[in-house]
């Protein structure tokens, strides 16, 4: 072969390649004059279908490309419901359990194929119930019938019966285009929580019938965004220009001068949003290559990975930016709306409940001596950046609920304490259980393993006594301690509503494994505490209960618990926005503006 | 050679061929089947009941048996049909269509420009073998092979692509729409993919250069008088096709699939690479047998390709 012929099929090859690689380039290039704000988020949604929208990545997504009848204000804090789809609050009977909510006439889906002349008609009440009532559908995959699984009058009834979408549930009614009447078994004071959630999200029946499964990567909602384009790598979002006209209105969101006040939120008030022609969501799970994208102005608004934060931060405690990023960038070190923690497998005679007192006594101060041997901080100072909030018991700092002066002694290291639990009830090297520390595949997974067994070791706990159980997916992992194949299950929880209910949840009996309660943790006296708050509003009463139900969490030494990341969070200091990273976070994208610049 | 020799050869190859996917489907679908990652409680909400672990173990069909499993599923690829993504429900046929040009126009550039800057390296380390040059082409080769991909990446993306170095290139991502973005999206992969895969290149096509540069033929076009230009570029190169092709077919399905794994995750570029990579963190069946399947397609339609290239380069192939 010549080298002119070489080079002659190496250009034509490479043509080919542009030419392919442009053909099916899916979205436009934005227009310069738009005004685009680009979004980094360490993970992607699987699906962008609001049944499945199950993590704060789907969730961020779906609550903006959809309605719900309610959000969270922008700027409350602790968080505040408001009405969004929803007219106002629902009305509520006077024994709690029939809830009325009126809809905003005129609000209109977007046009679509789906519907018929491709022009979106209105969101009517039908809608509401029909999005929900998937949840019950086995044939959709939703994932959120755990919410309101009977807590609706009829509602598992209605699944039972083949789920006829034409005959809606006795609890789940539109009485009129306008008005949905819930009607709920016993009062759940969390009902409008839930419907505030990705879950929640309206959509059209014409939609899912159209596009079945393939929802997941379209969205035809009424939010203030639309799709234009979604893959694993990126979301594009463009302004929905139906979009109900709604003036911000400051004080109404939350505003706080002494903590808002530099942010030029004032910008906003009065103004309809959203305000962004276009939002991009870039996916970037590598800390690394989402550091570099944001330091090089690719990106708006970045979660600092803890290897940065000597880079971000002049201090941490109160935390400072560093001086040379002043100028340009803003930052927030807000609490995570969640916590980490490892559960003991309750269901596991040798270390949980057990039938006979004594070893069940035994086993608590088998437990209570690894929770003693535990070195929060030094797992604060090298996985979290000496930024997390340690805390005794299951309520974080984010609920109004959260205790600061609490007795810390379950999260302050004894190591002379653990071992004289240990010797004084006969436990050894030689009889102490082997137990499974399971973990999804990564290296930092391996190494907050590794720092455990050092922990433990300091007491005498055999390393080869605790071994590791890795798992190739977190998929797995969550299968296998589902299933009381690990003896301990550490892993994190994210809120789905800011209530403490939602965490104390996690030790419910009813909810053992394969539910939120992996540890399997049983105790009637938990149990019976747990019934008696679920059907109380936030109260003076219910807070009591609540504080109660932790002690007894820690009393049992039930898990190692726990410590509330600090998410540092830096964004350009040219947009106008107080950013939100918990799972109810996304509703702050529709605020999100570009301070005005300076006439030439 | 005779056409209807050519033919049976052809016949023959797919005739292997079939039975290779065959096995290679068998083989990829038992794998993911009995280790593969279970994906039903990724699908279930929280609080599950056993109600509807077993409705999601059902819509998933891991409550059939395996033949039956297999056999429906070889039935729906018989037909066309790939299937769609467990996790994005997505159709996968549409889902490959839309990411493979983009895998090309990806690795097209750094394959190509790889394997000629190895060739033109390994000729001229040949060329000099034992002398300044070839120790100096041997030597980067080894410090080429010992880089890892992750660190040539990262490396590669600090100082092209940040103010930290020189920031001309974006980050990642991929928004091509001509010429100019094309260039300024694919040139920090391509270099990483040089970079990796120059060293292997480099060695392999020194080796092709020295056995041909040893042999009896390029005496004797020595002794006729040819430069070395012609030696190089007529009389080892022409001799040397067959290696040389048969390397750069075989790699094709490699490069696609594997070599753009890496590539497309750390530069967020939605390619075949990375659609493999999120099915095979999620546990996505349907997608990652599509991708085995179709890669045990590209490397039987390789093997005919090849060997048909080999037969016209080297006519005693066919004779043979």
């Amino acid at each position: 072969m010549k080298p002119a012929s070489t080079t002659k099929i190496t250009l034509a090859l490479l043509t080919l390649a542009l030419l392919a690689g442009c053909s099916e380039a899916p979205e436009s290039q934005p227009a310069p004059s738009l005004r685009t704000y680009v979004h980094a988020m360490d993970g992607a949604p699987a699906t962008l279908d609001p049944g499945q929208a199950s993590n704060l990545y789907a969730n961020t997504l779906v609550i903006n490309l959809y309605d719900t009848l309610y959000r969270y204000r922008y700027l409350a804090r602790p968080y505040e419901l408001a009405p969004n789809l929803a007219a106002d609050l629902p009305t509520v009977s006077e024994d709690g359990l029939t809830l009325t909510i009126r809809l905003k006439p005129g609000v209109r889906f977007i046009d679509d194929p789906a519907f018929p002349g491709g022009v979106g008609r209105e969101v009517i009440a039908q809608d509401v119930v029909y999005s929900l009532l998937r949840h019950f559908d086995p044939e959709s995959r939703a994932q959120g019938a755990w919410l309101w699984r009977d807590r609706l009058v009829g509602l598992d009834d209605w699944k039972e019966a083949g789920a006829d979408y034409d005959t809606p549930p006795e609890g789940l009614r539109a009485l009129d285009d306008h008005t949905l009447q819930l009607t709920l078994t016993r009062p759940y004071p969390q009902i409008v929580h839930t419907l505030a959630q990705g879950y929640a999200a309206v959509v059209p029946r014409e939609a899912v019938e159209r596009y079945g499964r393939e929802l997941g990567v379209r969205a035809v909602g009424s939010g203030p965004f639309r799709l234009e384009s979604f893959d694993r790598s990126r979301a594009v979002l463009v302004r929905n220009d139906a979009y109900r006209q709604e003036p911000v209105d400051l004080a109404a969101e939350g505003f706080d001068p002494s903590r808002d006040g530099d942010l030029g939120l004032e910008h906003i008030e009065g103004r309809a949003p959203p305000f962004m022609d276009r939002i991009e969501v870039e996916f970037i799970a590598e800390d690394a290559a989402r550091w570099n994208s944001y330091y090089a102005g690719e990106t708006h608004f970045i979660k600092v990975p803890v290897a940065q934060f000597d880079q971000v931060l002049a201090s941490r405690s109160p935390a400072t930016l560093a001086p040379e990023l002043l100028a340009e960038h803003r930052f927030d070190a807000a609490p995570e709306a969640g916590f980490v923690y490892t559960s003991f497998n309750m269901a596991d005679p040798n270390l949980g409940h057990h039938p006979d007192p004594a070893q069940a006594e035994r086993n608590r101060a088998l437990r209570c001596a690894m929770v003693k041997a535990f070195d929060w901080d030094r797992r604060n100072a090298q996985f979290y950046g000496d930024m997390g909030q340690v805390f005794p018991g299951v309520i974080p700092p984010v609920v109004p609920e959260f205790d600061a002066g609490l007795d810390r002694a379950s999260v302050t290291r004894d190591l002379e304490e653990a071992r004289a639990l240990l010797r004084e009830h006969g436990w050894t090297a030689e009889n102490l259980p082997e137990l499974g520390y399971g973990f999804p595949s990564s290296v930092t997974e391996r190494q907050l393993f590794e720092q455990f067994r050092s922990f433990m070791g300091d007491i005498g706990y055999p390393a080869d006594k605790l071994r590791p159980q890795v798992y190739a997916t977190f998929g797995d992992y969550y299968r296998a301690y589902s299933q009381g194949e690990v003896g301990l299950i550490t892993t994190g929880w994210t809120l789905d509503y800011p209530d403490a209910e939602n965490t104390l949840q996690l030790f419910y009996g009813p909810n053992a494994s394969p539910g939120a309660n992996n540890g399997s943790f049983r105790d009637e006296t938990f149990d019976a505490l747990y019934e008696e708050a679920a059907v109380l509003e936030p109260s003076a009463e219910r807070t009591r209960l609540f504080a109660a139900m932790n002690q007894r969490v820690i009393d049992e030494c039930a898990a190692i618990t726990g410590l509330t990341r600090s998410l540092l969070l830096l964004w350009n200091r040219d947009l106008v926005m107080r950013p939100d990273r918990a799972f109810v976070g996304g509703y702050a994208f529709r605020f999100v503006d570009r301070r005005p610049q300076p006439e030439p | 050679m005779r056409p209807l020799r050519l033919l049976s050869s052809l016949l023959k190859r797919l005739g292997y061929g079939l039975a290779l996917m065959l096995g290679v489907t068998l083989l990829s679908f038992t794998l993911m089947v009995q280790f593969g990652p279970d994906k039903t409680f990724e699908l279930l909400g929280k609080n599950p009941t056993g109600e509807q672990i077993a409705e999601v173990r059902r819509e998933l069909g891991y409550d059939r048996p395996f033949i039956v499993r297999y056999g429906a599923w070889l039935g729906s690829l018989v037909r066309g049909d790939l299937g769609a993504s467990d996790t994005t429900g997505e159709a996968v046929a549409p889902l490959l269509a839309r990411a493979l040009p983009v895998t090309l126009a990806l690795v097209l550039p750094g394959y190509l420009v790889g394997n000629l800057f190895g060739l033109l390296l390994g000729m001229l380390a040949a060329w000099h073998r034992g002398g300044a040059w070839d120790r100096l082409v041997l030597g980067g080769s080894v410090a080429g092979l010992s880089l890892s991909f992750l660190v040539i990446i990262i490396l590669l993306q600090i100082l092209l692509s940040t103010p930290y170095g020189l920031d001309l290139f974006p980050t990642r991502g991929w928004r091509v729409t001509d010429l100019s973005s094309y260039l300024h999206y694919v040139t920090v992969p391509t270099l990483a993919l040089i970079g990796v895969t120059l060293g292997y290149n480099t060695r392999f096509y020194r080796a092709i250069v020295l056995e041909e540069l040893g042999r009896e033929h390029i005496r004797t076009a020595r002794a006729f008088g040819a430069t070395g230009r012609e030696v190089l570029f007529v009389h080892v190169l022409r001799n040397g096709l067959v290696p040389i092709v048969t390397r750069l077919l075989y790699s094709i399905p490699l490069v696609v699939v594997s070599g753009s794994l890496l590539l497309e995750t750390y530069f967020g570029i939605p390619g075949v690479g990375k659609i493999t990579f999120d099915a095979m963190t999620s546990g996505d069946q349907p997608v990652l047998l599509a991708v085995v399947t179709l890669t045990a397609v590209g490397f039987v339609a390789v093997q005919v390709l090849a060997d048909t290239a080999c037969r016209m380069a080297d006519p005693r192939m066919a004779q043979s």
